[in-house]
């Protein structure tokens, strides 16, 4: 009983890791979590979820989480390109063809995808693992990043803005939380709204202050993993990504030939990896924002490629 | 993982039509998620006009599908004539027409040879639940060939487009009292 | 590989089974070897009895058949395959992926492990049944450099054998060459 009380009375995170200052200078700039989500009332809740949920374990486990994936996200001279699959199963049932797990994170209009060819200032994340978690957590981030916008006159890095989703998925470590993303920006001087204030960020102290920070990519996972980095593949169909991308990857791509890539890698993984597939969605961050490349059926993509370039000699086209 | 039903993935249908019927598949070997193979075609073919649609674990698919050839092929030396299509414990969807009485036929097995004869479709593999669906909904009594070839494609193509173990393409073949037409349908690709 | 160690570098994964027919394996540590052997005796006596050669196809399905056999027994055995041969008639390639349930699928290109997950797509966009050996060997080269880059244990290099319609031979391979990730 007292168990259960001390789960209900305790805030979700004092004390785990940071000192009485630096919570007070962290309240500061961020305002306290107020995510007091209802636990089920056993002993370990999070045994519990892994019970009702975890397929690889249990098959016939009540509730099946959309898990099948493939993202990616790599940088080249040109930026940034985001590109992933539509699929969303529970078991071998699809779900959705039509997800869309490229979320655009941080701004005070939040770029909702529109039909002109403006670049939309700022980051994208991309989703894997849990459709829950991913969604629920980026616009928490969204959130984030739009208050430290209106404080600090000036958009955030892309390096704080990672820093915030990996404390913050480290902090419900061992919860059950399940998400693996990818986020993109571009930060330059032209980031910096006129301001004379400089708040505390939450960075890694490499980036702190630095105006310059480029195209930067993070990836950042519910074990509370941040890894900054040049290209990576995330989800089921990764390694399938990953094959076709590492061959032919080059940091001086030309912008079409980065489009092209990445729109090829996710096709190829749609098409081995049975837990994706639907359309290719497909994102380039550039110093203005991103722009959206569509989000194309892959099956017309596909036939296109194996009939004009040879490629998929494995498909048979006739009898 | 678990049920060896679900390993390799794959579906397979039957549909009686006006004189005729039609038995589809897809096309796919899977090892859970990961696709092996894009051109394994489940229907097997055992005489003139009767064909045998095996979908499950794909190494009894083999196995099955190779002791009946040897098993008919024995039962034409000794019998001397073709085999004609009528219940025969072990395979999952059986199609055809009984060249004596020109009637088209159908039925379906479970793994453990429950028989069920069926006036209208059969359907079998990962996405069976799907196919109940659309059978359901697109089919109709007394179809002609051309229309039963287009009710069965449509229905095993929207049942495997929701499920992520069977597509990657599929054959049908629509039997006839004398005549055989085998079509390959370029399904969705993942 | 027997606990932490590595026995041997450089085994030989493959037996011939005939003149233009070869077979790899991996899975469990002796029934890999027990397993290719005995079909390899058995393929070869038949073409002693027959004095004719089994073509690609039909070792294949000896060896499903064989398999599936060992599969329903008390104790069966673990391993994958993958058959290689040319049509002695024919002269034509043919190709045999075998897992260890003993499914048999005819492909133009396959691999066993955690090989298919990075290859498979590569060879989808850089296969076509029409390139030559060297352009072949590039392909392999790829393939390797991409186990290189993304798995997290050193496999200690491929050894690389060509199947002609003259027969089999080994051939020298880069195994040294250093990749570096992105």
């Amino acid at each position: 009983m007292d168990k259960i009380v001390a789960q209900y009375s305790r805030p979700s995170h004092q004390n785990e890791f940071y000192s009485e200052q630096e919570q007070q200078d962290l309240t500061e700039t961020l305002p306290p979590l107020s995510l007091k989500f209802a636990l089920p009332p056993v002993a370990n809740p999070s045994a519990f979820l892994r019970a009702m949920t975890d397929d690889h374990s249990n098959p016939s486990c009540p509730i099946k989480l959309a898990h099948g994936t493939t993202t990616l996200a790599f940088r080249f001279q040109g930026g940034i390109i985001v590109c992933t699959d539509s699929r969303a199963t529970a078991g071998n049932w699809i779900a959705s063809q039509t997800v869309k797990k490229v979320i655009p994170v941080s701004r005070l209009s939040r770029g909702e995808d529109k039909p002109s060819n403006e670049p939309t200032p700022g980051l994208l994340g991309t989703m894997a693992g849990g459709a829950a978690d991913c969604q629920y957590w980026l616009r928490y981030l969204s959130q984030q990043c739009t208050l430290h916008e209106i404080r600090h006159k000036r958009r955030i890095t892309v390096a704080a803005a990672s820093k915030i989703l990996a404390n913050l998925t480290y902090s419900y470590k061992g919860y059950g939380l399940s998400m693996g993303t990818m986020l993109a920006g571009v930060r330059t001087t032209a980031s910096f709204l006129p301001s004379n204030q400089v708040g505390l960020e939450l960075t890694s102290t490499a980036f702190i202050g630095n105006p310059q920070e480029g195209p930067a990519l993070y990836y950042i996972d519910s074990d509370g993993t941040r890894l900054p980095g040049n290209l990576f593949c995330v989800g089921s169909g990764q390694t399938f990504a990953y094959g076709v991308l590492d061959a032919n990857y080059r940091y001086d791509l030309t912008e079409e030939e980065a489009l092209a890539l990445g729109r090829r890698a996710i096709l190829a993984a749609m098409h081995r990896d049975a837990y994706s597939g639907g359309f290719i969605n497909l994102y380039h961050v550039k110093e203005e924002g991103w722009v959206h490349h569509g989000f194309d059926d892959m099956n017309p993509i596909f036939w296109k490629t194996k009939l004009e370039s040879g490629e998929f000699s494995n498909v048979t086209s006739e009898l | 993982m678990g049920s060896p039903f679900d390993i390799n993935g794959g579906a397979c249908v039957a549909m009686v039509g006006k004189d005729c019927v039609a038995i589809a598949c897809d096309l796919r070997l899977g090892m859970q998620a990961l696709t092996i193979s894009n051109n394994f075609p489940k229907i097997f073919n055992y005489a003139p006009s009767t064909y045998l649609g095996l979908t499950g674990l794909a190494t009894d698919v083999n196995t099955v599908s190779d002791l009946f050839r040897y098993k008919v092929n024995m039962y034409r030396l000794r019998e001397e004539r073709h085999i004609s299509p009528r219940p025969w414990p072990t395979c999952p969807v059986l199609a055809g027409i009984n060249q004596t009485t020109g009637k088209p036929f159908i039925c379906g097995f479970d793994s453990i040879g429950c028989i069920d004869f069926a006036k209208d479709f059969i359907v079998s593999g990962t996405a069976s639940d799907q196919l109940f669906g659309t059978c359901e909904g697109l089919w109709e009594p007394d179809l002609g060939p051309e229309d039963l070839f287009e009710t069965i494609s449509q229905a095993l193509l929207s049942a495997v487009d929701r499920d992520a173990l069977s597509g990657w393409g599929a054959q049908v073949y629509i039997i006839e009292k004398d005549k055989v037409t085998q079509r390959l349908l370029k399904g969705r690709q993942d | 590989m027997r606990g932490p160690t590595i026995i041997k570098a450089e085994d030989d994964k493959t037996r011939q089974l005939n003149k233009n027919t070869l077979m790899a394996f991996s899975g469990e540590a002796g029934d890999t070897v027990q397993f290719a052997e005995f079909i390899q005796a058995n393929v070869q006596l038949y073409s002693m009895r027959n004095d004719t050669e089994l073509s690609p196809a039909a070792v294949a399905n000896f060896v499903r058949g064989e398999l599936a056999r060992s599969l329903r027994s008390r104790s069966p055995y673990t391993v994958n395959l993958l058959l290689g041969g040319m049509d002695p008639t024919t002269e034509q390639p043919h190709l045999y992926w075998i897992d260890y349930l003993a499914s048999l699928a005819p492909v133009p290109y396959a691999a066993h492990g955690y090989a298919q997950y990075y290859c498979l797509s590569l060879l989808d966009k850089h296969h076509n049944p029409n390139i030559d050996l060297e352009q072949g060997m590039k392909l392999l080269g790829m393939c390797t450099d991409e186990l290189k880059r993304r798995l997290p244990i050193d496999y200690k290099g491929v050894l690389v054998k060509i199947i002609t319609k003259d027969g089999v031979k080994e051939v020298d391979f880069d195994n040294d060459k250093i990749v570096r990730s992105a």
